[in-house]
C-alpha cells in the first residue's frame, strides 16, 4: 500500500499516486485545488491556521449558474430592502464543518465592493448578507460562496422562522425576570416562614412584605402578561380558561397582598403570586419552545426539487426555470441529477431511485414510453423526456402543497388540564362571589366580606391544578430524552398517551432499509478479491449488501476493464482477459449459464469466465428489537398496521417476521396519507412511524409523528417526536413514558382537587388563619412535583 | 440589628439582582445568545486584523450611504 498524505485545501488523506501534486502541495481533486490557490491569491489564506485538522468535503463542481439570483421573481420572493436602502437576502449555506468555514465565508464577503453586512450563523448554517445593489449584483456574491468551496440556496426568512424566534425570546426574557424574582423571593419567605416559628417583629414582617411586593410586580406584570392578555381575550370571547384562572388569581392575591402589606393586618401572599406565574410560564414555554416552523419545512422540501432544468429549444440546450417549462417541453436528465416534473420518456433508458416517493431503495428500470415522475434521480440514465404535467401539477409540487395544508390544519387534542380549568375557574369564580353576598348579608361588613370572598380565591389560586401537566411532561421529557426519544412538543405526552393505533412504514422503519445477505452458497472456491472488485463498481443496494458481507481487510481491489452496468439484470467485467458476471438469473442466463430461481428473496449469481461460482440470497431483514418492540406496544393496547409503498407479496413477509396483522401495500405517499384520514373520521387518534420522504405526507397528517433518527431530514423536521438512537425498542418506550405520564397528570389533577375539597368550604367559612393557608398552599404544590416524580421511580422500577 | 439595615440590605440586594437581570434581558434582545458558538469562536479567532475589517466595512457602509441617495 502507498502512504497516505492529506490534501492541502480539504485535509482528507488519499494514497500519494492518486494526488495533484505541485510544489509542496498535494490535492484530491481540481476544485481542491482552484480554491487553495483562489484563497491564496485573495490572501484568505489564513483559513488553514484556523483550519486546524479538520477536515472539509472537497468542492464539489457547480455547473449552476447563479443568475437566476437575479431575476425579478427572486428578488421578490427573498431580497428585502431595509431602513438604508440596502438589500438583504437570508441564505443557507451549505458545506459549513466549523468555526474556520464561517470565518472564511465572512471574510470572503465582507471583501467584496458593496457588501455591508454578513453574518453567519455556525449553529443552523444560515447567513443574513446585506449589500448595495447598485454596487454588485447577488449573483457576484453567490458566484463568490461557489468559488470558495461552499454552496447557498436562498430561504424565505420573513415568514413563521422571525415570528417564532421573537415569540421564544419573548418567553426567555419573561422567564429570566420571573425565576430571578422567585428566587429571591424564596429566600424572604425562608425568613418569613421561620417568623411564624420563632417569632417576628412586626416592623421586620413588614419590610419583608415591602421586599417581596417590589419583586412580585414585574412578575405579575411583565412575566404575566401573555395570562392577562390571555385574560382579556377571554372575556372578550366569553371563554374561562387557564389563563383566566391564573390571571385573576395571581392579580387577586397580589391586590389582597398588597392591602395586607399597607394595612400590616395579616399574611401577605406575594409568594405564591409569583409562583404560580413562573410555574405556569415555563409550562406554556415548553409548549413553543420547538414549534416546529412550517415555513421552513417547506423550505427544505423545496430544496429537494431543482430551480431550473435543462431544455432543449430550438435544437439548442437552454436552461430555464421550472416554473417556465410548459407541457410539452423536451428536458434532458443526465445521470445523478433529480426530476423536477411529470412526464414521458422519449429517449434513453436507465435506472431511476424512486425512494422518495416509494420508500424503497431498489434501483427502478425505465425506458422509452415509460413515466417519470419529479423527485425520482436518476441513478445512471441519460435521458430526453416529454413534460405532460408542468410543475405546478406534478407530483412532487402536489405533495409540498397537500403538505402545507396538513401542517396547516394539524388536529390539537386539547389538554385534560385545561379542559377542566374551565368548569374550575367558573366554579370558584362563582363561590367566591356566594361567598362575598353571602357574608354581607350575614355580618352587613363589607370590607370583611370582601376580604374573605378574596380569601377563597387565593386559597384555590390553582398552583397544584397548573402545576400538574408541566411539572408531569416536565418529568416525562427528561426520562424520554436520556433515552434517546426527543418530544418536540411537551403537549404531545399527553396527546400519545390518548392513540389508539400505530401506523408503521415498511422500508426503514421496521426493516434495516438495506439489503443484508441471508444465504451464502459457494458452488467452487474462488479469489474474494474478484468479486469484491466488481461489486465496488455498483451503487446498486444488492451489490453494497454483498461487498459489506464479503468485506474483510486482506480484500484488495484489483485492476478491471470494460466495466459494464446492464440495466436490471446486474454487472460485468473483464479481468485478465476473462468476463466477471454478477447479477440475477436473467444475467446468467443471457451469457449461457442456466440457473434455477425459486426464492422469495432477492438473489445474485457470480460467475467468472462462464462457471458459476457462487450465489447469495438477499433480504432487507427487519431491524433485531422490531418484532419484541411490537409485542410489548400491543400489550399496551395499541393497534398496530404496516402501511408500504412496496408489492403485496414482499409486505406479507415482512408483516409476518415482526408479528403484524395488519397492513396495506402498494401505496402511494397519498394513499398513506388518505389512509390516515379515514382513521380520523372514525375517532381514532393515531401515531405514525417513517423515515423517508415518502412518509412525509402520512407523518403530517398523523396526530402523532415519529420519525427514525436516521430518517431523512424532511421527515424529521415533519414529526413530531424523533427517536434518536434509532432503535425499535425506544418506540415502545416512548408510548410507555406518554402513558404513564399522563397517568400522573389525572393523578395531580385528583390530588389538587382533593385539597380544594378541604380547604375551599374552610376559607368560605372564613376559617382559613394565615398559617394553615400558607403551609397548606406550599403542601399542594409539594405533593404535585413529588408525585411527577414517581414516573421516574416508576420507570425505572420496570425497565422495558 | 436595626430595622433599616435589613431594609437597606434586601434594597441593595435586590437592585443588584436587578442589574444583572436587566443586562441578561438586554443580550437576549441583541440577540447574543442566538447562535452558542459564536463567544467562543471570537476568542479563537478575533484579532487585531478582524477589527480592523470589521471598522472597514463600518466605513464602506457609511461611504455607501453618503454616495448614492437611498429612498426610506
Amino acid at each position: 500500500m502507498s502512504n497516505k498524505i492529506s490534501c492541502s485545501h480539504c485535509h482528507l488523506e488519499f494514497s500519494e499516486d492518486v494526488m495533484i501534486k505541485e510544489d509542496e502541495h498535494y490535492f484530491c481533486c481540481n476544485g481542491c485545488q482552484g480554491v487553495f490557490h483562489l484563497l491564496s491569491d485573495e490572501g484568505l489564506d489564513g483559513f488553514y491556521d484556523k483550519l486546524g485538522n479538520n477536515k472539509l468535503a472537497p468542492p464539489s463542481e457547480q455547473f449552476e449558474d447563479a443568475s437566476n439570483f437575479d431575476s425579478p421573481a427572486f428578488y421578490e420572493r427573498f431580497v428585502s430592502t431595509n431602513k438604508d436602502g440596502f438589500s438583504e437576502v437570508s441564505l443557507i449555506i451549505e458545506g459549513i464543518h466549523c468555526a474556520a468555514c464561517v470565518w472564511l465565508n465572512e471574510k470572503a464577503l465582507s471583501g467584496m465592493d458593496g457588501v455591508v453586512a454578513t453574518n453567519i450563523n455556525y449553529t443552523n448554517n444560515k447567513a443574513k448578507i446585506i449589500w448595495a445593489d447598485d454596487s454588485v449584483k447577488l449573483s457576484k456574491i453567490i458566484d463568490m460562496i461557489r468559488a470558495i468551496g461552499y454552496n447557498a440556496y436562498p430561504y424565505d426568512a420573513s415568514l413563521q422562522e422571525v415570528k417564532a424566534d421573537k415569540e421564544r425570546k419573548e418567553y426567555y426574557t419573561r422567564i429570566a425576570v420571573a425565576v430571578f424574582a422567585t428566587m429571591n423571593m424564596m429566600t424572604i419567605m425562608v425568613a418569613q416562614y421561620a417568623g411564624y416559628f420563632t417569632g417576628i417583629s412586626g416592623n421586620i414582617r413588614h419590610i419583608l412584605n415591602i421586599g417581596e411586593w417590589v419583586l412580585a410586580t414585574p412578575v405579575l406584570f411583565y412575566s404575566g402578561w401573555p395570562f392577562i392578555r390571555g385574560m382579556y381575550f377571554g372575556i372578550k370571547t366569553h371563554t374561562v380558561n387557564m389563563d383566566t384562572l391564573v390571571a385573576t388569581g395571581a392579580i387577586l392575591t397580589y391586590i389582597y397582598s398588597i392591602y395586607i402589606t399597607l394595612t400590616r393586618s395579616g399574611e401577605a401572599y406575594f409568594d405564591s403570586a409569583t409562583m404560580i406565574v413562573t410555574f405556569v410560564l415555563i409550562g406554556k414555554f415548553l409548549e413553543v419552545l420547538s414549534k416546529k416552523g412550517i415555513a421552513d419545512t417547506l423550505d427544505v422540501m423545496n430544496h429537494y426539487l431543482p430551480d431550473d432544468v435543462k431544455v432543449i429549444q430550438e435544437k439548442k440546450i437552454v436552461t430555464k426555470n421550472v416554473n417556465d417549462v410548459v407541457v410539452g417541453d423536451i428536458i434532458i436528465v443526465n445521470s445523478g441529477e433529480k426530476v423536477a416534473i411529470d412526464g414521458e420518456i422519449v429517449e434513453g433508458n436507465g435506472s431511476f431511485d424512486e425512494s422518495s416517493l416509494t420508500g424503497e431503495n431498489e434501483p427502478v428500470f425505465k425506458t422509452v414510453g415509460e413515466n417519470i415522475i419529479s423527485g425520482a434521480v436518476s441513478i445512471d440514465a441519460d435521458i430526453k423526456y416529454k413534460t405532460t404535467k408542468d410543475f405546478a401539477n406534478s407530483t412532487m409540487s402536489n405533495i409540498v402543497d397537500l403538505l402545507e395544508n396538513a401542517m396547516n390544519n394539524k388536529p390539537k387534542i386539547q389538554q385534560l388540564a385545561n379542559q377542566l380549568s374551565e368548569y374550575f375557574s367558573t366554579i370558584i369564580l362563582f363561590l367566591s362571589f356566594v361567598t362575598l353576598v353571602g357574608w354581607y348579608i350575614y355580618s352587613s361588613n363589607f370590607e370583611q366580606s370582601f376580604m374573605i370572598s378574596i380569601a377563597v380565591i387565593v386559597i384555590a389560586c390553582p398552583c397544584a391544578l397548573a402545576l400538574a401537566t408541566p411539572v408531569a411532561t416536565l418529568v416525562g421529557l427528561s426520562i424520554a430524552s436520556k433515552r434517546g426519544i426527543l418530544f418536540k412538543e411537551a403537549a404531545q405526552l399527553e396527546t400519545m398517551a390518548h392513540a389508539n393505533i400505530l401506523l408503521l412504514d415498511k422500508t426503514g422503519t421496521i426493516t434495516k432499509g438495506r439489503p443484508e445477505v441471508v444465504k451464502e452458497n459457494i458452488i467452487l472456491p474462488f479469489r474474494q478479491s474478484l468479486l469484491y472488485s466488481l461489486l465496488l463498481n455498483s451503487k446498486h443496494p444488492i451489490a453494497k449488501g454483498i461487498a459489506n458481507y464479503i468485506f474483510s481487510e486482506d480484500l484488495e481491489p484489483l485492476e478491471l476493464q470494460s466495466f459494464k452496468n446492464i440495466p436490471s439484470q446486474g454487472i460485468s467485467a473483464m479481468f485478465d482477459g476473462k468476463m466477471l458476471a454478477g447479477g440475477n438469473a436473467k444475467l446468467m442466463q443471457t451469457i449461457g449459464i442456466s440457473v434455477q430461481s425459486q426464492s422469495d428473496n432477492s438473489e445474485f449469481y457470480f460467475a467468472y469466465d462462464g462457471q458459476l461460482l457462487a450465489k447469495y440470497e438477499l433480504f432487507d431483514i427487519p431491524r433485531d428489537d422490531a418484532k419484541e418492540a411490537i409485542e410489548k406496544i400491543r400489550k399496551l393496547g395499541i393497534e398496530i398496521i404496516m402501511l408500504t409503498g412496496d408489492h403485496e407479496q414482499s409486505a406479507k413477509k415482512v408483516a409476518k417476521l415482526v408479528g403484524i396483522e395488519k397492513y396495506a401495500s402498494q401505496l402511494t405517499p397519498q394513499d398513506k396519507a388518505t389512509y390516515i384520514e379515514k382513521l380520523h373520521q372514525s375517532e381514532k387518534i393515531t401515531v405514525m412511524a417513517g423515515d423517508g420522504v415518502n412518509d412525509i405526507l402520512a407523518l403530517a397528517n398523523s396526530d402523532i409523528a415519529i420519525a427514525m433518527g436516521n430518517g431523512s431530514d424532511i421527515a424529521i423536521e415533519v414529526s413530531d417526536v424523533v427517536l434518536l438512537n434509532d432503535t425499535f425498542s425506544s418506540l415502545s418506550d416512548s408510548f410507555k413514558i406518554s402513558q404513564r405520564t399522563f397517568t400522573m397528570i389525572k393523578e395531580n389533577l385528583v390530588l389538587s382537587f382533593i385539597y380544594n375539597a378541604i380547604t375551599i368550604p374552610l376559607a368560605m367559612a372564613g376559617y382559613i388563619i394565615p398559617l394553615i393557608a400558607a403551609i397548606s398552599m406550599s403542601v399542594s404544590s409539594l405533593v404535585v412535583v413529588g408525585n411527577s416524580m414517581r414516573i421516574k421511580f416508576g420507570y425505572n422500577s420496570n425497565p422495558s | 440589628m436595626s430595622d433599616w439595615v435589613i431594609g437597606m440590605m434586601l434594597g441593595v440586594s435586590i437592585f443588584l439582582g436587578s442589574i444583572a437581570v436587566v443586562a441578561l434581558v438586554w443580550a437576549i434582545k441583541k440577540g447574543q445568545f442566538d447562535d452558542s458558538e459564536h463567544f467562543l469562536n471570537a476568542v479563537k479567532f478575533d484579532g487585531e486584523e478582524d477589527l480592523n475589517d470589521a471598522a472597514n466595512l463600518e466605513r464602506k457602509k457609511e461611504a455607501l450611504k453618503k454616495k448614492d441617495y437611498r429612498p426610506e
